[in-house]
């Protein structure tokens, strides 16, 4: 084991369920063209309340990939996020024999704040319906936020660190940091990301009060943040892993290096403070791109939070703007989230797999139905930028708060 | 209703409260094999005994959900049945 600081963590796979793809090659596919997912939620249940519009990820058969032994005891957060981690953990090469014989150097870490919403309905229905002793067993540990962190590493047989970051939507980006820092401390390989499942009744309800939702019902212009049309955010499932490793193991093992995970930050600014976050969110960038050694100029593009009220994407613009300066009207910002929805923790996990795709295909991939910014962003619209990114700034801000940034650079 | 239970019923709860498939005659064969091995863990078993004492309408002895193997839980939980009929 190297000494503390000089391992570098890199991201070596991803795996990604998304509304507009359940591989992260579909998924990159559909982000690139600029394809728009959103639709009226359709999912059981959930007709008669007042939340019409979501990202909702379409054809996925959990028992297709996950073993009957284990649906049974688990929620659809954690079906998406065996389901990525198995993609991720593919994607980097490395299958059980590798982590079999060293398994306190692997470990998870994911965020998650909807938590097995659907799981726990049903049993709480049986308590309230038929009593106490028809709810099952795993009501105990499947509704909890810990659960996806806790299956992965139960089936890999992973026993290295594990944890789980409840830090709001931009929690996400804090399990990727996590993540890192655990390989900085001599982890070889973390599982890392965040998957939400909160488009179920019970869950949907819970979201009810958030006044940051959009009204509008119509799919096509819901979610239009940066725009004078900004009504609010629409929210979705999915999300995606990557596999976060030690720069020199996953050379020694000659995978490529997809990315590396140069500089993170985090700050809070109280829930619902919008024009607070400008403030939390330029001290989050200039935090991460400190740690990152990195020049504002250096920096190739934006992937924004653009949670769509008009408040929070001034703030927002202008947190870009005081963070990075006169280059904060030059760089390309992005939103691909406006196609898919804001999957909650799992949104700027997605962001982060986006970026690291934009990273290695030289191509930022467009913010679908958004046009006519009104705000001094260059934002990428319409269709996908080709351009040579080599470093991705992802932003991400939570409905309670938080506020995160992180920089990923290219990994030759 | 506090009949025995047999292997068929128990192979019918271990595949839909605990999602493992063992089939009637194999766990009649294996009854001495470890829950564990057919891939049941203690919540597992806690929540076939849950199911049971629900269909059944008697309360299973706290050993039920320790118990090991298929023999000694069978052995177990049917002898509470005939002892409570």
């Amino acid at each position: 084991m190297s000494a503390p600081g000089t391992r570098r963590a890199v991201v070596t796979g991803i795996g990604v369920v998304a509304p507009n793809g359940t591989t992260a090659e579909t998924f990159w596919k559909a982000t690139q063209e600029g394809v728009t997912v959103l639709d009226r939620i359709t999912r059981e249940g959930c007709g008669q309340l007042p939340l019409k519009v979501a990202g909702q990820v379409p054809s996925f058969d959990a028992s297709a990939v996950i073993e009957e032994r284990i649906l049974v005891q688990t929620d659809r957060f954690t079906h998406f996020a065996l389901a990525a981690a198995d993609e991720a953990l593919q994607d980097a090469r490395l299958g059980r024999a590798d982590t079999e014989g060293a398994p306190f150097s692997a470990g998870v870490v994911t965020a998650a704040g909807s938590g097995g919403g659907e799981f726990g309905q049903r049993e709480l229905q049986k308590l309230w319906g038929k009593g106490s002793r028809y709810v099952g067993p795993w009501q105990s540990i499947a509704w909890f936020y810990a659960a996806s962190t806790g299956q992965i590493s139960i089936r890999r047989g992973f026993k290295g660190p594990c944890s789980v970051v409840a830090a709001d939507e931009a929690g996400g980006l804090d399990a990727l940091a996590h993540a890192a820092r655990a390989v900085a401390r001599g982890t070889d390989v973390l599982v890392a990301g965040s998957t939400e499942a909160p488009l179920a009744p019970y869950s949907m309800v819970c979201q009810l009060g958030y006044g940051e939702l959009s009204p509008v019902t119509d799919p096509q212009r819901a979610y239009r943040p940066f725009t004078g049309d900004a009504s609010g955010f629409v929210p979705a499932e999915g999300g995606a892993m990557l596999v976060v490793e030690d720069e020199r193991a996953a050379r020694a093992r000659g995978v490529p290096v997809r990315a590396v995970i140069a500089g993170h930050a985090a700050t809070f600014t109280g829930a619902g403070r919008w024009e607070l976050s400008r403030q939390g969110l330029a001290e989050a960038i200039r935090g991460a791109l400190a740690q990152a050694g990195c020049a504002p100029e250096e920096v190739d593009v934006v992937f924004a939070d653009a949670l769509g009220t008009p408040q929070a994407d001034r703030a927002e613009a202008l947190a870009i703007a005081d963070a990075l300066g006169a280059h904060g009207r030059q760089v390309p910002v992005t939103a691909p989230k406006t196609g898919i929805g804001r999957a909650y923790c799992a949104a700027p996990v997605l962001d982060a797999a986006a970026a690291v795709l934009a990273l290695e295909h030289g191509l930022i991939p467009p913010t679908p139905n958004v046009a006519d910014i009104c705000h001094d962003l260059d934002l990428v619209t319409g269709r996908a930028r080709p351009a040579p990114v080599r470093t991705a700034l992802v932003l991400s801000r939570g409905l309670m708060g938080s506020n995160s940034a992180l920089v990923l650079r290219h990994g030759v | 209703m506090s009949d025995r239970i047999t292997v068929e019923e128990l192979s019918e709860l271990m595949k839909r409260t605990a999602g493992v498939t063992v089939s009637p005659e194999e766990l009649a064969e294996r009854t001495d094999t470890a829950f564990e091995e057919f891939g049941i863990d203690s919540l597992g078993l806690l929540g076939i005994v849950g199911e049971l004492e629900n269909r059944h309408g008697t309360q299973m002895p706290p050993d039920a959900e320790h118990c090991k193997t298929p023999r000694k839980f069978l052995d177990l939980v049917n002898s509470t049945l005939l002892a409570g009929a």
